[in-house]
């Protein structure tokens, strides 16, 4: 590791890259106020599979239009505007929730973390009266021996901090592990398809779907990565000076171990446009009337002669895919140094 | 080593059941409901026009339609109604498809009242030839693309190669597909290989093995180019790695050209992080199966799982993820018997 880092020299491809995720991000935002002559859902049946036009005589298709008479530009700027809200807020989600958990489980491992036992009791008191199960009694029990736990932890905790009596160890490692399995065991496609076989989802519940089939990756990376700084000399002294695990996590290990998820994100944002096209390239999980790149790939199949359809929105797939990992690699650069 | 096997596929067992049973479980408890979906879909033939029915007939006909599926039943053992918990038993629909499930029995599907492990098997006859052979032929490419990379020659073509494979691991398969279908299946471009039509109806067994492999060509090629990246580069830059060791040098020293030092000596190390990637290549190949097979239009456990859930068809849905996630964690089990074969270091002690 060098002492001082030279300055970042982007070349011309990672200009081109960020300048066209820069245009991609103000399309899919200003979308709802650009002045177009078309809606994208909206079938313009007078032109149905029209090559693009400039000429006069009413507002132009410039694009063209599909089989369905659909204007493919206004197409092209739903999809830009699907994955600024759609897709990017998934991964933010997804890319938080796996370094929380990914860290907490490498951090604390099987055994560290330790919860006082009245904890347990309260969360099963609170469930047990929340969900409403039968037999009062045991509710009532349940809350009579957490405050005696209360109150016994409470004085065993004044009289010596670190004192095991009482606590029970999380097991968040497996718990993480577990989770991040289960979710594996599936191929994200093939999981996809199976729950979004329902009723179309709401645009909430599919960034929820999508960020729940991400962020297993994005937890496994940074709880290996945590295991590696929790070994670290610094760590070591943190806990000599008596800062409390919870402070040493956050401000002092949290920090190292997300670093690679710098390069990361980019990459788990180009799985999920590809997935996400591809599930709507499949028709499935997915209003008739909502447009996307995989959707307006999809109509391609209906007409083979309309190049038009498929090109654009194709290309506009494939340049957004590159620029993502081309900002991944020049990220991992930055990061490695 | 046979207890840690038994250990490891009671857990693979046991993840795999979980999952089915929580998509069975999910796509029972989805708003709209399946019983609902399915009337719906199959009544829009036999109902002139919406509405004019009255409503105690549409009741009617949705509790038989309930009654039929056997969705009239409660979901799971405990379920909870206007705020109370409730038992009931045995008597529940998850217990049914369960036990059912144990006996080889994975129910009938909503369409056409097919036994769903009839129609896998069906399905499965083409996907698992089409899969094996795209992981077979991706898996040779890969060793001879890897070793040529691996060659420190910086000519134009490996540069080509490798910037032609980094584009390739980002690309979606169905862009790769969709590309490959217009290139050379188009008849308005280059009609190479037909990717649809009939098969030859008397036809000696020659002509139908032509017909096929013009068939299969093009799904073959994208499922190959597809996980071809995953494998090839880390390989490459494997044996790169392997190639800086000490005992690379020694074997240059006495006299081995570089491709045979790569070949003989780099490679077997080199390939021992290759088998994490063949099992993480099955997923690839599972999901890529549903694309392929749903655009070459072939009729393969891929199709039928896309239509099955574009159909709200659950007994279907819920059978191919038992049957994904099965094939997935015996993978996964099979490579880490392979790990425990190839290389002593890695055994578990206990």
């Amino acid at each position: 590791m060098r002492a001082r880092p030279t300055p970042l020299r982007p070349r011309l491809a990672t200009w081109l890259a960020l300048g066209w995720l820069a245009l991609l991000v103000s399309a899919g935002l200003l979308a709802p106020w650009l002045p177009l002559p078309y809606a994208p859902a909206t079938p313009d049946l007078l032109h149905i599979t029209t090559p693009p036009a400039w000429g006069a005589g009413g507002p132009p298709h410039y694009l063209g239009t599909d089989p369905l008479g659909r204007d493919v530009l206004a197409g092209l700027l739903a999809g830009a505007q699907r994955l600024v809200l759609l897709t990017l807020p998934a991964v933010a989600l997804a890319t938080l929730a796996g370094a929380l958990t990914g860290a907490a489980a490498g951090f604390w491992g099987n055994r560290h973390l330790r919860l006082p036992a009245a904890a347990a009791t309260w969360v099963l008191a609170a469930a047990w009266w929340a969900l409403s199960f039968p037999f009062q009694e045991v509710l009532f029990l349940l809350v009579g021996v957490s405050f005696l736990l209360t109150l016994v932890t409470w004085r065993t905790a004044r009289r010596a901090t670190h004192s095991r009596r009482y606590t029970f160890a999380l097991p968040l490692d497996s718990l993480v592990l577990g989770a991040t399995t289960l979710l594996g065991s599936v191929p994200r496609l093939v999981l996809l398809v199976a729950l979004a076989a329902g009723p179309p989802p709401s645009p909430r519940q599919l960034i929820g779907l999508l960020a729940l089939l991400a962020w297993p990756e994005a937890a496994r990376l940074v709880r290996g990565q945590m295991r590696w700084v929790r070994a670290q000399p610094f760590i070591e002294a943190a806990r000599a000076s008596g800062l409390p695990p919870g402070t040493i996590w956050w401000h002092h290990a949290l920090p190292h171990a997300c670093r690679p998820l710098l390069a990361f994100a980019p990459l788990s944002l180009a799985g999920l446009v590809g997935l996400e096209s591809s599930l709507a390239f499949l028709g499935i999980g997915q209003g008739p009337d909502v447009v996307s790149w995989g959707s307006q790939l999809a109509t391609m199949r209906q007409d083979s002669t309309a190049w038009w359809v498929a090109v654009f929105p194709g290309l506009a797939l494939l340049f957004t895919l590159l620029a993502l990992q081309k900002m991944a690699a020049v990220a991992s650069k930055r990061v490695d140094r | 080593m046979l207890r840690w096997l038994l250990g490891r596929l009671a857990r693979a067992a046991g993840a795999a059941w979980l999952t089915a049973s929580l998509v069975f479980i999910g796509s029972r408890l989805l708003p709209g409901g399946p019983d609902q979906l399915a009337l719906a879909d199959a009544s829009d033939l036999s109902r002139p026009v919406a509405g004019t029915r009255p409503a105690a007939t549409q009741q009617a006909a949705r509790l038989a339609v309930r009654n039929r599926l056997g969705l009239a039943q409660p979901i799971f053992y405990v379920t909870r109604t206007a705020g109370q918990w409730q038992w009931h038993g045995t008597a529940n629909q998850y217990h049914r498809w369960a036990k059912a499930a144990l006996h080889g029995d994975l129910g009938y599907s909503y369409r056409d009242g097919q036994p769903v492990a009839t129609l896998l098997v069906h399905a499965l006859r083409y996907t698992l030839p089409l899969a094996a052979s795209a992981a077979g032929l991706a898996v040779g490419l890969a060793l001879a693309l890897g070793l040529y990379l691996a060659r420190a020659t910086g000519s134009v073509w490996q540069r080509l190669v490798a910037n032609l494979l980094n584009c390739l691991q980002i690309t979606p398969l169905f862009l790769l597909a969709l590309g490959l279908l217009l290139l050379f299946a188009n008849p308005e471009f280059l009609n190479l290989l037909p990717a649809a039509g009939q098969a030859p109806g008397a036809a000696s067994h020659g002509q139908l093995a032509a017909y096929w492999l013009g068939r299969l060509a093009l799904p073959l090629l994208s499922l190959v180019l597809a996980v071809l990246p995953e494998l090839t580069l880390p390989l490459a830059a494997g044996l790169r790695q392997e190639a800086t060791s000490g005992y690379a040098t020694t074997a240059r020293a006495k006299g081995l050209t570089t491709r045979q030092m790569l070949r003989h000596h780099a490679l077997p190390n080199a390939v021992i992080p290759l088998l994490t990637t063949l099992t993480d290549l099955l997923p690839t190949l599972v999901a890529g199966t549903v694309i392929v097979e749903v655009l070459f239009a072939l009729p393969g456990s891929g199709r039928l799982l896309a239509e099955a859930a574009a159909a709200h068809d659950y007994p279907l849905v819920v059978g191919g993820v038992l049957v994904t996630a099965t094939a997935r964690l015996l993978g996964l089990l099979l490579a880490d018997v392979l790990y425990f074969l190839v290389d002593p270091r890695l055994r578990p002690t206990a």
